[in-house]
């Protein structure tokens, strides 16, 4: 309050010297048409100057040239940050018509533009925030969909792979081979623009979850597959030979080997998982990536798409640190 | 009690198990020596079912099992769940243990009674610690096998095979991969057994515990048995077979 009454006054004083009724006076339209030929030709400095000379009016006279002229004059002052200068003519304005739209406007512009980057970054956390964490509840429940269905998925499609029995075994090579040989953009939709066509509509969240689990399914399986095959064979023979089916050897005795594992390898996956959730954003779910991208594109504020990185790096963090305890935890029967 | 007749591996062009016979009796202990690559591992194999056989038959108390012919005359093997019934009947000790390494000295043993057996937790609990105390390894019950030592393995690994209560045992060279000072407690753990009647099969290439175990001796070369008799016999100095005489120099 104090800066800008300040202001006021020493803005007002080179104007407001010249008394209403000397003689010479410009006349203020003149000024108000000079100053705007000085704005067509460049000269801003020069055109500030001449807006300014534009004198306040007296009480009872129209006030429209003055604050037209000084609504230029603070436009200009903002163009060239100059937000202290610009503030005060608002300011000058808002003495007289307090509920001038444009000089309301300027001022809020000046305010935004004066916050510190940090503040407004938080201020816009505060805003914005709470529709981010609603977004990102979608996403993790996407993650962990995809998290539970996958491993499933996978293991029987891995064994399908491993399988003696040639036709059975191509078959799962062929569904690994597509999931894993093209992209999941265009898995996710050919499940959601495409399928329809075949007379299967999906509602996104369910074409969601079937391209993610069916993508992450074939590429757990070849980290299932691999793991399977690294356990050594006597393991199954042990199994075998204490009378065990091949069914029983694997359930009881080679998969539960692999957990740990598995356990970098499909932590790796998860973690790419949290990030390709943003994919489904194109098949019209709303997660946290379409969230940040619709606040952005309203605002064009690019700290919310900032906002959207943390929480992302919070995600993949958190999933991190979980799975190299679980691997911790599952190598007990370790020996190091 | 299990028989073999004219049994037949071949591996491409390579018989590794040459037409052979073995009438295993009750109560027997047979020991198999031979030079490297003579067929002793792919017979045993064959009598677990875990190699199949190309020509010959398995009998058990005078009953053909796990192989019928096809049209063309070949053996084929039975259904996995028939091998997998015969074979929880033979108990098999590895050269290289195989214990389950994400499961306690005494779950390896319980295993085999709950997964196949499918018998009562409490009874299977009280068996697996029965037969920890057989081979002298109460006190590692809980201990994970990579805490063990190679003979402590060896023996676990006999405890889970007899878990099964087989007919037979079959030893794979199960003190070849211990260090010296670690045979002797797998031999005694293995006497011991064939103090209380067990009947065993054990391939092994220590002369001593072969002649102190056996009751019969069968000396293997390129898949065929060239001598099979009594222990004394074998090592006497009325031996003239050459090719048992230069292995015997040499192992001795
Ligand atoms: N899976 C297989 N594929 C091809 N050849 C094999 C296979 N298993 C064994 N053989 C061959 O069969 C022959 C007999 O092997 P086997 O392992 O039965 O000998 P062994 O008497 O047990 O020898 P060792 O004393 O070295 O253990 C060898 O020549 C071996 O190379
Ligand atoms: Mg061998």
């Amino acid at each position: 309050m104090l800066i800008s009454a300040l202001s006021l006054l020493l803005l007002i004083t080179p104007a407001g010297v010249l008394p209403a009724d000397v003689p010479g006076k410009p006349d203020q339209y003149e000024l108000l048409s000079q100053g705007t030929r000085l704005v067509q030709e460049g000269m801003l400095d020069e055109a500030v100057e001449k807006f300014m000379q534009v004198p306040p009016p007296v009480p009872g006279e129209d006030a429209g040239v003055f604050v037209r002229s000084r609504m230029e004059a603070a436009r200009i002052l903002f163009s060239k940050k100059d937000f202290r200068a610009s503030a005060g003519l608002c300011d000058e304005i808002l003495c007289i018509l307090p509920d001038n739209i444009d000089a309301n406007n300027l001022a809020r512009q000046i305010r935004v533009a004066e916050t510190p980057e940090w503040l407004k970054f938080l201020k816009d956390m505060k805003t914005y925030l709470p529709t981010l964490v609603k977004a990102t509840s979608m996403t993790l429940l996407l993650v962990f969909i995809t998290m539970a269905i996958s491993p499933v998925g996978g293991l029987f499609i891995a064994l399908g792979r491993i399988s003696r029995n040639k036709a059975v075994s191509s078959v799962f090579w062929f569904y690994i081979w597509i999931f894993r040989g093209t992209p999941l953009l265009l898995q996710l939709f050919f499940i959601y623009y495409g399928l329809p066509s075949l007379g299967i509509t999906l509602d996104p969240f369910a074409a969601a979850v079937m391209g993610l689990g069916l993508n992450y399914s074939a590429y757990l399986a070849e980290i299932m597959r691999g793991g399977i095959e690294s356990i050594d064979a006597g393991q199954m023979e042990a199994a075998k030979a204490i009378g065990m089916t091949y069914w029983q050897a694997m359930r009881r005795i080679i998969v539960p080997q692999t957990y740990k594992r598995l356990v970098p390898p499909v932590g790796n996956e998860f973690i790419a998982l949290i990030k390709d959730t943003a994919l489904v954003s194109t098949i019209a779910m709303v997660e946290l990536m379409r969230a940040a991208n619709q606040i952005f594109s309203a605002t064009f504020n690019v700290y919310i798409l900032a906002q959207a990185a943390i929480i992302y790096l919070v995600l993949t963090s958190i999933f991190t640190v979980s799975f190299r305890k679980l691997e911790d935890r599952l190598g007990v029967y370790e020996n190091r | 009690m299990i028989e073999l007749q004219g049994v037949v591996k071949r591996f491409g062009s390579l018989s590794a198990v040459d037409g052979v016979d073995l009438d295993i009796e009750k109560g027997q202990r047979i020991v198999i020596i031979g030079p490297s690559g003579s067929g002793k591992t792919t017979l045993l194999r064959m009598i677990n079912f875990l190699e199949k056989m190309d020509e010959g038959s398995i009998l058990m108390e005078g009953k053909e099992v796990g192989y019928h012919k096809d049209k063309k005359g070949r053996l084929v093997m039975e259904k996995p769940h028939v091998i997998s019934s015969l074979r929880s009947e033979i108990g098999m000790v590895f050269q290289h243990f195989h214990l389950f390494p994400h499961m306690t000295a005494l779950q390896n043993v319980m295993e085999g009674p709950l997964t196949v057996k499918k018998e009562p937790r409490e009874e299977v609990h009280k068996l697996a610690l029965d037969l920890l105390v057989r081979v002298g390894l109460q006190d590692k019950k809980d201990a994970y096998p990579a805490f063990l030592s190679g003979g402590q393995k060896q023996r676990v690994a006999i405890a889970r095979a007899l878990a099964m209560r087989p007919k037979l045992m079959l030893f794979d060279e199960p003190t070849s991969a211990l260090d010296p000072e670690l045979v002797g407690e797998v031999f005694t753990t293995i006497k011991n057994l064939a103090g209380e009647g067990i009947t065993m099969v054990i391939v092994t290439h220590q002369m001593g515990f072969a002649r102190e175990i056996a009751d019969r001796v069968i000396f293997m070369d390129n898949g065929r048995f060239i001598f099979e008799g009594h222990p004394e016999d074998l090592f006497s100095d009325r031996m003239e077979h050459p090719r048992i005489k230069t292995f015997l120099q040499k192992v001795l």
